[in-house]
């Protein structure tokens, strides 16, 4: 018995050292408010946040760019994807173009949209749906092509309906890989529209946490980051979920 | 270190004196699912310097974990394990093991697996590299030392495993089933090539093996285990290098094979 | 050989045959068919460069490519390209080397330590939810933008990839090796070089190629959001400022060259560290 609670127990030691030690330091003058504030600030400065309904705002700002910016290149990329896998003529004309804009990471391509598109909506949209784009594309692109001869040779011998082909055989083959990409995608579009508010918006967890940052405000810019990685896990694993109950013959 | 490259050296009445096994009252079990699962139970045998003593069971009589208990991988319940009358403890140099899978490192060229096992060798790097060109060749494998296992057949690796086995030189060779994984071609093949080596080397071996033609054709001892115990010892009459077709033989076959089929 | 004999080429492959009377030379062909993929890149740059010629505005995001040539070859001729290049460069690898290796080290010792695995383990993957230019507001507070927050923030991009592939490298060596090991009477540090390591190579390997991407990302990135110091990103930054689209696509251009480059490196490495493996 003693030794399960030992185990249990155990990794909350290094996180309760760490505030432990976080508590003490700031309770005394050793630092001042704009290096280290104490826990209770952090939480303070959340619930105000939340009271106010800025947070909510920051929020609602954040996550709507990022649903319709996923939704538009999510979209985009199933459709390239497919094309470049079925078509060879797309593949020959649109396929190292589509390689090469590959290589170069979304974040990078932040400036020239700014100088393209202005300060405004557009441009974070166009970032983060480029960010989900390539690697929807990339996943379905993998995945029609991953679809075996043999299974289709199959499926030709038993006579099935082009119905049945499509529920049977083409939608469980692709989508398991479709939605890893999918995954993938949202994840890349959280990290760069983070990034683009940083750089430019009105409002978004990225410019709460790039204002804090300008106006010495640590506890915001905390919030800012524990709300960024909680819900960059959320989207993780809601797609993780979805993908559990959707392919549930896979093995692992 | 002569004795490995050349048979002539080693003659039949010079046996080495050492690599007797004396196992006694040995029991093992496992436990499965909190439930104790008795897999030896009171194994006694001994086997003289220099013997083939050949394991014949069906599976999962126990002739593998005995093997392993020798080897010192697993540890025996009750009971003792003398090798040269002192008990094992522990896998040793003494004690060399072949798998019926290679178990080859496929990162490490085929030189570079036998190599390792001289790692606790003192002697120079260029006469480890003469002693693992000695053994390549005793097993056929010239002109492999810097093939990857991958690149290998099935027969060739098995060979390379025998190399590394022999490299540190133990006093007794454990066989798990050393070719069945092989076809049965290549079988037949490293059968005749394995009774050349033992009788270029005459360290002790033991085989545990499912086939009686083949534990016939090496062994001078045939062990035919029931489940968890020993059924009966057979002496092979016949000398070395044997003819498969021995008509001193078929009897003892058949008489094995009445046993497995009684257990 | 009989197989082959019992099923005929079919029709189409003669037909094929009999319209090519003359065939092209192969290299031709070859060359023709790589051809088409510099369609698409053309248009869209005479697209661009048509856009630009239309009124002044439109020339200012546009810029004209004869202009973006001519930044090219003065980014060339002062040197600006090859330093901002080269401090970039240094830092994603700098950042690669502090962050990959404690990676490295945290997940070996993860994989063979339970405990450690137990201590840090849930602490590790609750940082690893921050994306890495998340951590950059606080660590901008507290180090400033200069040189160490740069650093500390690409190492940082670095270290989680690294930590979880060679974690699950270490986790996975095969009881089966092992044993090998023990026969053999392998000394501790034998077993580690030789089975342990080797087993984890693969995909420490793979690690090291997602902790580079992810180190050139965040290089990029943490130098456009400061601005501070040389550095592609910076340059892009000062680009962006002055409204100097033909430098931004120029850095944009090279930021992807680099990236593709190191990747290419990597792979060779790669191949070459672990050619023990069976190809195809």
């Amino acid at each position: 018995m003693r030794s399960t609670l030992q185990q249990r127990l155990l990794p909350l030691l290094v996180p309760g050292l760490i505030l432990a030690t976080w508590f003490a330091v700031t309770s005394g003058d050793d630092f001042t408010a704009q290096v280290l504030v104490p826990p209770a600030a952090v939480l303070d400065s959340f619930n105000e946040l939340l009271a106010s309904g800025e947070l909510a705002d920051h929020l609602r700002a954040s996550l709507s760019r990022l649903l319709l910016g996923f939704g538009i290149g999510s979209g985009l990329g199933l459709g390239f994807g497919i094309l470049l896998a079925r078509s060879a003529l797309v593949n020959a004309f649109a396929g190292p173009f589509f390689q090469a804009v590959r290589q170069v990471p979304s974040i990078a391509f932040l400036p020239m949209l700014i100088l393209l598109l202005g300060v405004d909506e557009g441009f974070k949209l166009a970032i983060v749906a480029k960010a989900a784009f390539f690697p929807v594309a990339l996943a379905t692109h993998d995945a029609v092509k991953g679809i075996s001869k043999g299974w289709l040779e199959v499926a030709a011998i038993y006579r099935l309906s082009p119905l049945r082909v499509l529920f049977r055989l083409i939608l469980p083959a692709t989508v398991p890989p479709v939605l890893t990409g999918l995954r993938l995608g949202l994840t890349r579009a959280w990290i760069v529209l983070v990034a683009a508010e940083l750089m430019a918006a009105e409002n978004g967890i990225g410019q709460m946490m790039e204002m804090g940052r300008q106006m010495f405000r640590i506890d915001t810019v905390m919030v800012g980051v524990a709300l960024t990685g909680l819900i960059g896990f959320a989207l993780d694993q809601g797609v993780r979920l979805a993908e559990r109950r959707l392919v549930r013959w896979k093995a692992v | 270190m002569n004795a490995i490259i050349d048979p002539r050296s080693v003659q039949a009445d010079s046996a080495p004196a050492v690599g007797g096994l004396a196992i006694r009252h040995v029991h093992k079990g496992f436990d499965i699912d909190g439930r104790k699962l008795s897999v030896l139970e009171d194994v006694s045998l001994t086997i003289a310097p220099g013997q083939f003593v050949s394991i014949v069971g069906a599976s999962g009589c126990g002739k593998s974990t005995l093997l392993r208990l020798i080897a010192g991988l697993e540890r025996q319940d009750s009971g003792d394990i003398l090798l040269n009358e002192v008990p094992v403890a522990g896998p040793g140099l003494d004690r060399g093991l072949i798998f019926q899978d290679h178990r080859l490192f496929p990162w490490l060229t085929v030189e570079q697996n036998v190599l390792l096992a001289l790692s606790n060798s003192d002697e120079a790097a260029t006469d480890k590299r003469a002693r693992v060109a000695s053994l390549l060749t005793l097993v056929g494998l010239d002109g492999f030392a810097q093939a990857f296992p991958h690149q290998l057949s099935g027969g060739m690796a098995q060979r390379a495993a025998i190399a590394r086995a022999l490299a540190p030189q133990p006093q007794v060779l454990l066989l798990d089933e050393p070719l069945g994984a092989l076809d049965a071609l290549t079988r037949l093949r490293l059968q005749s090539e394995l009774q050349r080596i033992w009788l270029a080397q005459r360290s002790t071996m033991i085989m545990v093996t499912h086939d009686v033609d083949e534990a016939l054709f090496l062994g001078d001892v045939i062990v035919v285990m029931q489940p968890g115990r020993i059924a009966r010892i057979l002496h092979v009459p016949s000398t070395h290098p044997r003819d498969r077709a021995d008509p001193a033989l078929a009897p003892l076959k058949a008489e094995i094979l009445s046993l497995l089929h009684a257990g | 050989m009989s197989l082959i004999a019992e099923f005929p080429p079919t029709s189409f492959v003669y037909a094929d045959r009999i319209e090519d009377h003359d065939p092209p030379p192969a290299w031709l062909v070859a060359l023709v068919k790589r051809a088409r993929g510099l369609v698409l890149p053309l248009l869209l740059a005479a697209a661009w460069h048509w856009a630009s010629s239309i009124d002044a505005s439109m020339a200012y995001a546009f810029v004209p490519l004869d202009q973006v040539w001519e930044r090219l070859l003065q980014l060339l001729s002062t040197g600006e390209l090859a330093i901002n290049a080269g401090s970039s460069l240094g830092r994603a690898l700098t950042g690669l080397a502090l962050g990959g290796l404690s990676g490295i080290l945290l997940g070996s010792l993860m994989a063979g330590f339970p405990l450690v695995e137990r201590l840090f383990g849930p602490l590790l993957q609750a940082f690893r939810q921050v994306p890495p230019l998340g951590w950059l507001p606080l660590v901008g507070l507290w180090l400033g933008s200069g040189e160490e927050a740069k650093q500390l923030l690409v190492a940082v991009a670095a270290f989680h990839p690294l930590l979880l592939n060679s974690y699950e490298g270490f986790a996975q060596a095969e009881k089966k090796h092992l044993e090998v090991g023990r026969v053999l009477m392998l000394s501790r540090w034998r077993s580690f070089r030789f089975i342990l390591l080797p087993t984890a190579l693969p995909s420490i390997l793979t690690g090291v190629g997602q902790a580079l991407a992810f180190a050139w990302i965040s290089t990029i990135g943490v130098e456009l959001l400061f601005g501070t110091g040389a550095g592609l990103g910076s340059l892009m930054h000062t680009a962006q400022m002055a409204g100097d689209m033909g430098v931004v696509l120029l850095c944009v251009i090279s930021i992807g060259l680099m990236g593709y480059g190191l990747n290419l490196i990597l792979s060779l490495v790669r191949a070459r560290l672990l050619r023990w493996r069976v190809t195809g």
